[in-house]
């Protein structure tokens, strides 16, 4: 009895230490800055997907059990925004708005594709790093794929404070900036978005797959990438996958 | 004849406790001077480039140049990227003076500088580390008190450069390095002495009265 007790002890000691270690960081609404730039003379819808607007990562870090950042709606936020600072107008789309009813010359569907981040304790140094891809496809008002590309964001942050949640807080936010900025500076470049308010691309001019039925893609995009796919790297600026 | 040692031991720490060497320099290339009604931004070079200025040195340069009757205007640096977004993120920020005549010809851009009255950028590089420590210090604590025994020693240096953009002409006008070597001793006779070498303060004092200088002239 007294040994079940003394197991018991233990036992309530252990989960009580494993769920101190567990931690989570809550991201507040992040704001853009109004960008230096000429807005681009194009009408966009841009379809928010519903995991924007309640993004959660938890990452196993050594030594600390699970840490996870809670990102909220600060991505549909983001995108929002941005949007809105480049281009002569910007209609948000919800998840239940059929794009064909709308007036558009381009379709822009930002996505998720990878999000991680490092604590001081895993890269023996003194920050908080925070990686961020994105991937934005971009269609034509009758529905063709007209580019597919991906934006790698990075954020660091030194360490301060005993818990380092700032820290962390303000590397995910400089990630978010860092993707603003490559998407502002690179998107009339890679996507040609700006021939899109002349009208819809020629289909014949179009790979087969880059040709889809409908604004409104519900299909995995990812396995079937068009020539037009760009990547957009962290480090080095833009690498031209294909033409 | 112990208490005599242990004496002298505090004495020979206190003498040379928390002991701090700096040099700082300039090297100018143009002339300067700040008329009234301009300002100046003081920045982290990028991490991008693998600098580790830490934002707390920053925010300790920009206030001791604004500090006393020779205070200059500094715009806070935060403000300054914001107003000028997405020119100055770590990723875009111009990598050298060459740079600025294209990014000054960007929509808003020079207005956005002049706004702000900023006339030169000061980029910062560099930081504090600790280059080497050693003794040994341990503590026991029991139901008649506690205390620490021991002696304890770490050297921290700091290095860095600040170097100033005239936006006026878009050239460099010239760079200040400081370098800061502090050594910091923690006697423990019962009750831990911290004798600590404040190197990162050293070195901002010293890095902005030499900026001061250099810029106002």
């Amino acid at each position: 009895m007294t040994n079940s007790l003394r197991f018991a002890s233990f036992a309530v000691i252990a989960a009580l230490v494993l769920a101190g270690c567990a931690s989570t960081v809550s991201l507040e609404m992040p704001t853009i800055p109004e960008p230096r730039l000429e807005k681009i003379p194009v009408d966009v819808a841009v379809r928010i997907p519903d995991n924007f607007h309640n993004y959660v990562h938890t990452e196993d870090v050594l030594g600390r059990d699970k840490q996870t950042i809670q990102l909220g709606a600060s991505n549909a936020n983001f995108f929002s925004q941005l949007f809105d600072h480049m281009f002569e107008s910007t209609v948000i789309l919800s998840a239940d708005d059929d794009p064909r009813e709308l007036q558009f010359d381009a379709l822009i569907e930002p996505s998720i594709e990878g999000f991680e981040f490092s604590t001081p304790g895993q890269t023996q140094s003194d920050a908080y790093s925070v990686w961020i891809r994105y991937r934005i496809n971009v269609f034509d008002s009758a529905g063709n794929r007209a580019s597919s590309w991906t934006v790698s964001a990075y954020g660091k942050s030194q360490k301060e404070g005993i818990t380092g949640s700032d820290s962390l807080r303000r590397a995910a936010v400089l990630a978010m900036r860092d993707a603003a900025a490559l998407i502002i500076m690179q998107m009339d470049k890679v996507s040609k978005i700006r021939q899109l308010a002349d009208g819809p691309l020629d289909p014949a001019s179009l790979e087969p797959e880059a040709r889809v039925a409908g604004a409104a893609p519900e299909a995995d995009q990812e396995d079937t990438e068009p020539a037009s796919v760009i990547g957009v790297f962290a480090i080095g600026g833009i690498d031209d996958v294909a033409e | 004849m112990m208490l005599r040692s242990s004496f002298l031991v505090v004495v020979a720490v206190l003498v040379l406790g928390g002991c701090v060497t700096s040099h700082v320099e300039d090297a100018r290339e143009t002339v300067t001077g700040l008329n009234a009604g301009e300002s100046i931004v003081i920045m982290a070079k990028s991490y991008h480039q693998g600098n580790e200025t830490e934002s707390d040195y920053i925010t300790c340069v920009e206030n001791a140049l604004r500090s006393g009757s020779k205070g200059i205007n500094v715009v806070p640096h935060q403000q300054f990227v914001d107003e000028l977004f997405p020119w100055f993120e770590p990723r875009t920020v111009p990598a050298d003076t060459k740079g600025l005549p294209i990014l000054m010809k960007r929509p808003g851009v020079k207005q956005a500088v002049n706004d702000l009255g900023v006339r030169y950028i000061v980029w910062l590089d560099g930081d504090t580390e600790r280059v080497a420590e050693g003794g040994s210090l341990s503590c026991a604590a029991g139901p008649g008190g506690g205390g620490c025994f021991g002696f304890a020693w770490w050297q921290n240096d700091a290095d860095y450069e600040a170097t100033v953009w005239d936006l006026d002409d878009y050239e460099s006008a010239g760079s200040i390095t400081a370098d800061v070597s502090g050594t910091s001793f923690l006697p423990a006779l019962v009750v831990p002495i911290p004798l600590i070498a404040r190197t990162q303060t050293k070195a901002c004092k010293g890095l902005a009265s030499q900026l001061r200088s250099f810029i106002v002239q």
